[in-house]
């Protein structure tokens, strides 16, 4: 190669090499300038290059937010803007054409909001949904549920009807009239209309301030004998005769109707007033 | 979960979603998704209140609990929106309706949020009146932030008008006392919600007493001075 085509080829290189670092030099000067840009501009245009380019790195919360006295009195410059508004809540590519346009004098919208939060929510309902129908399921045959499972230990409202057994004892007490009384067997229980859902186990000794009433027993008869008999626990005990049947308290109104056989398979207790020998057979 | 979005845009951007509501913007669309996701989430809270006493409490509780927040929100809005029209607002009904939405969503999400705490003091404790003074602890601080939306809201919205803008400040939180007393009074007849656990279950109980002198007697009761009878 002649010398004359070295010089050349030196001159264009060189030539070449100025070229790239001009141009060089001129992308890091756009990179250095566009923050500042950003900085002295939150409503002209000259942010529109940079949202092209690149996301916001503020909400539009932030960036719209006064100095001072944020919230309390707005002045006059923050008037909200429709077109800002709508864009808070619509996709980024809508902003971006916008922008694009070249026409848009408006900051830049804020990002949208990530949705994990309303995910997050969905998933809490649904689960706590779950739960609630979980700790709703009877799991024994009384209907006891979990969230029905912890004993009585609470504060009851007291009120005529109120049904209550004391932890260790095996009796079992109804409110009536302003006192407790002893339900002396489980058909006057039930002959009363009332289940084992409705006993409220309580605390030994919960009894005592109140007032005891008489006990509440389940007189029976059968059709066809003449003798009545009081229900006490699993015992039949006969009452000898109607003054022992007033004396007790009792009224014609409170005999029950039973089938003999039942009467019959019941073991006999004391008769009323104890001490009239064997009672008889109905 | 679309209709669940706008609770995230109040929750992280409630100045842009106030906004909106100033300008008027899709207020229907905005009154249906919140009405939707409070009514569930208030739902939700009432079926845990509820499920301490029996499954049918839990089912009425899920039900009057969402209707306990908006009849008094019915009860409560033209107060507002009338009062605020004397003031100098230029606000529609429905942008009052709107704000007052707003506040009993952000109400119910704190108290969905609450639920999980609720429920396992349900499951691991049994006293009534402890649980009922819980949730009544509960309620006032769920509802406390929520009213604190309404203010914020009411003072973006109601920007501008003619004058009396110290006037409106004040006319929101007159209402919300008044809110505060309408809605305690609206829970005491629409009660029970956790269901004593003496009595049998009922949809609506007998009125009768007043639900500031029940609390009173429920903290004393778990103090030691009083029984509840």
């Amino acid at each position: 190669m002649s010398d004359e085509r070295w010089e050349r080829l030196d001159q264009l290189l060189e030539l070449l090499t100025d070229e790239v670092v001009d141009r060089l030099r001129g992308e890091q000067e756009n990179v250095e300038r566009q923050p500042i840009k950003l900085q002295e501009s939150s409503h002209g245009a000259l942010e529109k290059p940079m949202r092209d380019e690149e996301p916001a790195p503020t909400t539009r919360a932030e960036a719209e937010t006064p100095p001072s006295g944020a919230g309390v009195e707005l002045p006059a410059s923050w008037a909200p803007e429709d077109s800002a508004v709508q864009e808070s809540s619509a996709p980024p590519t809508v902003s971006k054409t916008r922008g694009e346009g070249g026409c848009d004098p408006e900051p830049k919208p804020p990002s949208p909001p990530t949705p994990h939060t309303a995910r997050f929510l969905g998933r809490l309902a649904l689960g706590l949904f779950v739960l609630i129908v979980a700790i709703n399921i009877p799991f024994n045959r009384h209907g006891t549920t979990l969230a029905t499972a912890m004993p009585d230990r609470r504060a009851l409202v007291i009120r005529d009807g109120l049904v209550v057994k004391e932890e260790d004892e095996p009796e079992i007490y109804i409110f009536q009239d302003g006192r407790f009384r002893w339900i002396s067997s489980l058909k006057a229980f039930e002959m009363q209309g009332y289940a084992w859902r409705d006993v409220h186990v309580v605390a030994d000794g919960f009894l005592e301030p109140y007032e005891i009433g008489p006990p509440i027993h389940l007189i029976v008869k059968c059709n066809e004998s003449p003798h009545i008999y009081r229900i006490e626990g699993e015992e039949k005990r006969w009452i000898v005769d109607i003054d022992a049947f007033e004396e007790a308290g009792h009224i014609w109104a409170d005999v029950e109707f039973v089938s003999c056989e039942y009467l019959r398979s019941l073991p006999d207790g004391q008769t009323i007033p104890p001490g009239h020998g064997p009672p008889p057979q109905p | 979960m679309k209709g669940l979005s706008i609770i995230e845009t109040i929750l992280r951007d409630r100045k842009a979603f106030f906004l909106e509501i100033r300008e008027g913007k899709r207020l229907g669309e905005k009154m249906r998704a919140l009405v939707i996701s409070s009514v569930a989430f208030f739902a939700l809270y009432g079926a845990v209140m509820g499920s301490s006493h029996s499954l049918w409490q839990a089912m009425s509780s899920a039900a009057k609990l969402p209707l306990l927040f908006l009849a008094t929100l019915v009860v409560c809005a033209p107060t507002l929106y009338f009062f605020n029209l004397n003031f100098g607002s230029n606000q529609s009904l429905g942008q009052n309706v709107a704000l007052m939405l707003t506040t009993i969503t952000v109400t119910s999400v704190l108290l969905l949020s609450f639920a999980p705490v609720v429920t396992f003091f349900l499951l691991t404790t049994s006293q009534y009146q402890f649980f009922k003074l819980l949730n009544v602890g509960v309620f006032s601080i769920s509802g406390i932030v929520g009213v604190t939306f309404l203010s914020y809201g009411m003072r973006i919205v109601s920007y501008g008008g003619d004058g009396g803008v110290a006037a409106r400040r004040s006319v929101v939180w007159l209402w919300i006392i008044l809110y505060a007393f309408v809605g305690s009074q609206m829970a005491w007849t629409l009660r029970p919600f956790v269901g004593a656990p003496g009595l049998p279950f009922e949809l609506f109980r007998q009125l009768g007493g007043n639900f500031y002198a029940n609390i009173l007697a429920s903290i004393g009761e778990i103090l030691g001075f009083v029984t509840v009878r």
